[in-house]
């Protein structure tokens, strides 16, 4: 602390509170501060400035106070910058005598260093009285000791600064000119260096206490000297039994004796000891040698020098750590014996046990798990970082708190009473490793742990280390996992679909639960090809033998529908789906969906029976608006034949019978009657209920038959029938009397769609033509009212009609007709009058069948590839 | 007659129609259907008419028979002008020809119109040989 002291002005010591002096008031401007503009915070600069500070106060504690004053002049930009510390004299503050005083001033003011001022008359007392930071202008015009202290003060900016609470000093900024005022920024950076200070001074404080300590160890060095004169018959014991090396040396840094122990520390023999090649001077490598002075300063002035651990050159140029300590001999100030103490071995340990210490304690601190560590009371001795980020405590406030602090109320009392029994038994009441429990956290949140303890028995007494791991996280994944698969099953029991996978090559099979739920089979029965085997429908048995082989040999997508007979007779209908991959080893394994769509299957059955109950009623309802027609078409050749038959007859009769007439006649009666039993024939074709036949036909043959039959209705509604069949009309596949129905009924549209047509020739044109892609096309085009544009879609939905006496199925069931043919039928309002209604149909539309789908395997889409 | 050769056999046969068709009743028969026009005249000769066929009343108007016609027997339906309309036709021509009407369609509505008219009959097909004579005669008997 003196040597801060040093005065090199003329401020006085004692300060005394002269009459009329300008008012304190009129002295301070600290609100100015918030009121000016602000300069922008730089806090690069201000870490950088701290971290100088804090490697300063470790590096060079005796000059910390003319560091902090250069920083505060830097980050401030300030004219004068220092700091005032409180004399400490154990007097009371305002008690005259106590003062302040500056033992670092950087700047303009710095020959002033050393100087100060009184504690109870000056800007420093100012603000330990304020008990914050001032701004003062022109503190002279108060405190007139201040006036020669040039120059003088424009602004001074002061901050206090505390250890434990109690005010040590101050530090501050001066401002000589207008050149800048200070601002905002400036009272934040400096209320932060100030607690910098606050720190410095601190360890300012403790480097004093370290040299008082020193003194007092000097002295008792000093006693131990007295002793080493005693010592030397023990030294001497100790040369000889060559535990530790014992050197005889000199201040000259020659070696002159030293024992096998020494000699084997640092690899010389004696031939070299003798010629005076051992030299400790030698022996030391240069970083040591201050060390070295050290010491002999420490042997000058006490005679004796304490052990330290230094390093030796060994002959091979290696070193060798090694403890040395020693002592000058009674009454020679040269001369004196010293011990060397040979640290590999230890050190090796040292640095392993450094090492993994460090290991230890790295893992700890860094470990995600909390790691506490607890007493045999039960009470926390440690806790590492991960504690508080899992517990919420703070790692420090845990310990000395007992380790049921961690766990609900309800688990405690069990765990002390197991923590007793195990401490006096040895019996654990639970598994130490990973077992999982409830936590506690601090803010009384109960959470799901795995815990794990080992115990260390040191001196006695047992210590537990836990690693308590949060696996709340886990057991929410846990949870949702076993959500998703109660979920998926869930799905599966909903949508009647399981699943399965087969290794092909090992024959594994692995059934989802809802497969053995649809087969009716036991969970626990291993399945099998040959097992599935016996569920399926005889019918489908050869498909399905096919399906096996076709899977085992190509990996291709699969799909299949097939038929399951129940041991109660009933029959399933299944849909499968498969999917080859490849296992982790390269194996073949189909993975697959099998629905059960009997459901489906049966309201698809009563769906299609009720399409076709319709298609025939649709059918019935046409026809039976053509009954007069049908007649007309029926009574024609029997009229021909009844007629015919009679002449017959009558011919016969005759005198001389006209054989030759009758003969004509008779033909003609038999021709007339083929006719009517092929129209009664199509007709009950037309009127039966007979399910679909499909087969090849001749549509515009299908034409003729129906224009025949509608020919008298069209007549009656003077409709001009007007067909344009094409010559090189492909045979089609399909259902003869539909498509006739199709036909019948766009007929019939036509005409009554045209019954309110007087302007113009009700000309109904039918057209068929074939088209690209195997496809044929037919029309028919009227000239009648149309409709609205907006009723286009409406016209093919069921009842949907704008006629007295319509039912509105006729379009809708024909046109699920023309799609049951894998064809299209729409209508397109004419460029004139009408519109024209066409379908157009392949000529061998695929996989159509006369009583729907049955067993079989459909093209996917690897197929197609 | 069996005895004559096959030629000589129709040359008889051609002598007997046109003998027939000097002194019998011409009947025409306006129908459009062939088997009709076929069937009827061979009835008719049996029954000692002479016949004339038709397929259409176009047709018919535009023959010489329209006044030589002692009988029309006449289809109802029929493209283009039909039997009724004819009916009316002959009406305004003041050609006064009795008329039997001869139908497929069984529709009520059609018979009490025509007869309205004035037609002596109207039969449904298939009709038997002695109503058609019976109608005939009766036709024959009005004028
Ligand atoms: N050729 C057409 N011209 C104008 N409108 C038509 C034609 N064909 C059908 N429609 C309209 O479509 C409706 C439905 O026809 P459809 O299903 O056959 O039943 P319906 O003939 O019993 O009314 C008819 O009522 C009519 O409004
Ligand atoms: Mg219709």
């Amino acid at each position: 602390m003196s040597g801060y002291g040093k005065s090199t002005n003329d401020v006085p010591l004692e300060g005394s509170i002269p009459t009329g002096t300008a008012p304190l008031e009129s002295i301070l401007c600290t609100e100015e501060l918030q009121r000016r503009p602000s300069r922008p915070p730089d806090y690069e600069k201000e870490n950088r400035a701290l971290v100088k500070l804090v490697s300063a106060l470790a590096d060079s504690p005796g000059t910390i106070f003319q560091t902090l004053a250069e920083t505060i002049q830097d980050i401030t930009q300030c004219d004068s910058a220092g700091l005032s510390l409180l004399t400490k004299d154990g007097k009371k503050p305002h008690v005259e005598g106590q003062r302040f005083y500056w033992p670092a001033i950087c700047g303009m003011w710095n020959p002033h260093v050393g100087g100060g001022t009184p504690r109870n008359f000056g800007p420093c007392g100012d603000v330990l009285d304020q008990n914050r930071t001032l701004l003062f202008t022109h503190f002279e015009r108060r405190y007139p000791y201040l006036m020669p202290v040039s120059p003088t003060a424009e602004e001074c900016l002061l901050v206090p600064f505390y250890v434990d609470g109690k005010a040590v000093g101050t530090i501050w900024g001066i401002m000589h000119s207008e050149r800048r005022k200070f601002d905002a920024e400036d009272d934040r950076v400096m209320a932060s260096l100030g607690k910098f200070a606050s720190s410095a001074y601190q360890s300012w404080m403790h480097i004093e206490d370290l040299e008082i300590q020193v003194a007092k160890r000097e002295k008792a060095e000093a006693e131990v000297r007295d002793l080493a004169s005693g010592l030397e018959a023990k030294i001497r014991r100790l040369v000889e039994a060559n535990v530790v090396g014992i050197v005889m040396w000199n201040l000259e840094g020659t070696i002159t004796g030293a024992n096998e122990a020494f000699l084997h520390t640092v690899q010389y023999d004696r031939e070299d000891l003798a010629a005076g090649r051992v030299r400790w001077k030698d022996l030391t490598p240069p970083e040591w040698s201050d060390r070295d002075e050290r010491a002999i300063g420490q042997l000058k002035a006490t005679g004796i020098f304490q052990p330290f651990e230094k390093e030796f050159f060994r002959k091979d140029g290696g070193r060798v750590p090694i403890l040395l300590g020693g002592a000058l001999f009674e009454g020679s100030g040269n001369e004196g014996v010293a011990f060397v103490l040979d640290l590999t071995e230890q050190k090796r340990q040292e640095s392993a046990r450094v090492y993994s210490e460090e290991r230890y304690r790295v893992v700890v601190e860094t470990a995600s798990d909390a790691v506490v560590n607890v007493d045999d009371k039960g009470s926390i001795v440690f806790a590492n970082p991960a504690t508080a980020t899992i517990f919420g405590y703070d790692p420090a406030e845990l310990a000395g708190k007992p380790l049921t602090l961690l766990m609900p109320e309800y688990m405690r009392e069990l765990h002390q009473t197991g923590f007793k029994r195990y401490l006096a038994t040895g019996r654990r009441h639970m598994n130490w490793q990973g077992t999982e429990l409830t936590a506690l956290r601090k803010n009384g949140e109960e959470f799901p742990v795995e815990v794990s303890f080992g115990e260390i028995t040191r001196d006695g007494h047992k210590t537990f280390t836990g690693f308590l791991r949060d696996i709340s996280k886990r057991k929410q994944a846990e949870q949702a996992l076993r959500r998703s698969e109660a979920f998926l099953a869930e799905a599966q029991h909903l949508s009647h679909t399981g699943s399965f996978s087969w290794r092909v090559a090992t024959g594994e099979i692995t059934w989802s639960e809802q497969l053995y739920r649809i087969y009716e089979l036991e969970n626990s029965v291993p399945v099998t090809l040959d097992l599935i085997r016996t569920r399926v429908h005889p019918e489908d048995l050869t498909l399905y033998e096919r399906m096996v082989e076709e899977a085992r040999i190509g990996a291709s997508d699969f799909e299949w529908q097939y038929r399951l007979l129940m041991p109660d007779h009933s029959i399933k209908y299944m849909h499968a789906l498969a999917r080859p991959t490849r296992d982790q080893d390269g194996q073949l394994e189909y993975i697959a969906a099998v629905q059960d769509v009997t459901a489906r299957r049966l309201a698809e059955e009563a769906r299609d029976k009720a399409r076709s109950e319709l298609t025939h009623v649709a059918r019935v309802t046409t026809l039976g608006t053509l009954t007069a027609s049908i007649a007309h078409e029926l009574n024609q050749p029997l009229s021909g034949i009844v007629t015919n038959a009679s002449t017959c007859l009558r011919m016969l009769a005759a005198d001389p019978p006209n054989v030759d007439g009758a003969r004509e006649t008779a033909r003609r009666t038999i021709r007339d009657a083929n006719r009517a039993s092929e129209m009664i024939t199509r007709l009950r074709a037309l009127f039966s209920k007979k399910s679909a036949v499909i087969q090849s036909m001749d549509l515009n043959e299908a034409i003729r038959e129906v224009i025949a039959l509608s020919l008298s209705e069209l007549q009656k509604n003077r409709v001009i029938l007007r067909p344009e069949l094409a010559h090189d009309l492909p045979l089609v596949t399909g259902d003869r009397v539909q498509l006739q129905q199709v036909i019948l009924n766009l007929l019939r549209n036509a005409s009554d769609a045209m019954s309110t047509i007087d302007d113009r020739p009700r000309d109904l044109l039918i057209r068929t033509e074939p088209e690209d892609n195997d496809r044929v096309r037919l029309s028919v085009s009227d000239v009648g009212i149309g409709f609205e544009p907006q009723a286009a879609d409406k016209l093919f939905e069921a009842f949907y009609t704008t006629k007295n006496e319509g039912m509105g199925i006729g379009l809708s069931v024909s046109r699920s007709i023309v799609e049951h043919h894998h064809g299209r039928l729409w209508a397109t309002p004419n460029n004139g009058p009408g519109v024209t209604f066409s379908f157009s149909i392949p000529c061998r539309p695929e996989g159509l069948t006369s009583d729907g789908t049955r067993a079989g395997r459909i093209p996917s889409v690897s197929d197609a590839a | 007659m069996d005895a004559l050769p096959r030629e000589a056999h129709s040359y008889a046969m051609e002598l007997r129609q046109v003998g027939r068709a000097v002194d019998r009743p011409l009947i025409s028969v306006v129908d459009d259907d062939e088997s009709v026009r076929e069937s009827l005249p061979d009835l008719l000769g049996e029954f000692g008419f002479a016949a004339r066929t038709f397929s259409s009343p176009e047709e018919f108007l535009a023959s010489d028979c329209v006044d030589r016609t002692r009988c029309l027997i006449l289809d109802v339906a029929m493209p283009g002008m039909s039997g009724p309309e004819l009916q009316r036709e002959l009406k305004l021509r003041r050609r006064e020809i009795p008329i039997v009407f001869i139908t497929a369609q069984r529709e009520e509505t059609v018979r009490p119109q025509v007869l309205e008219q004035g037609a002596i009959e109207c039969l449904f097909k298939p009709f038997s040989d002695t109503a058609l004579l019976d109608a005939l005669n009766a036709a024959l008997r009005v004028h």
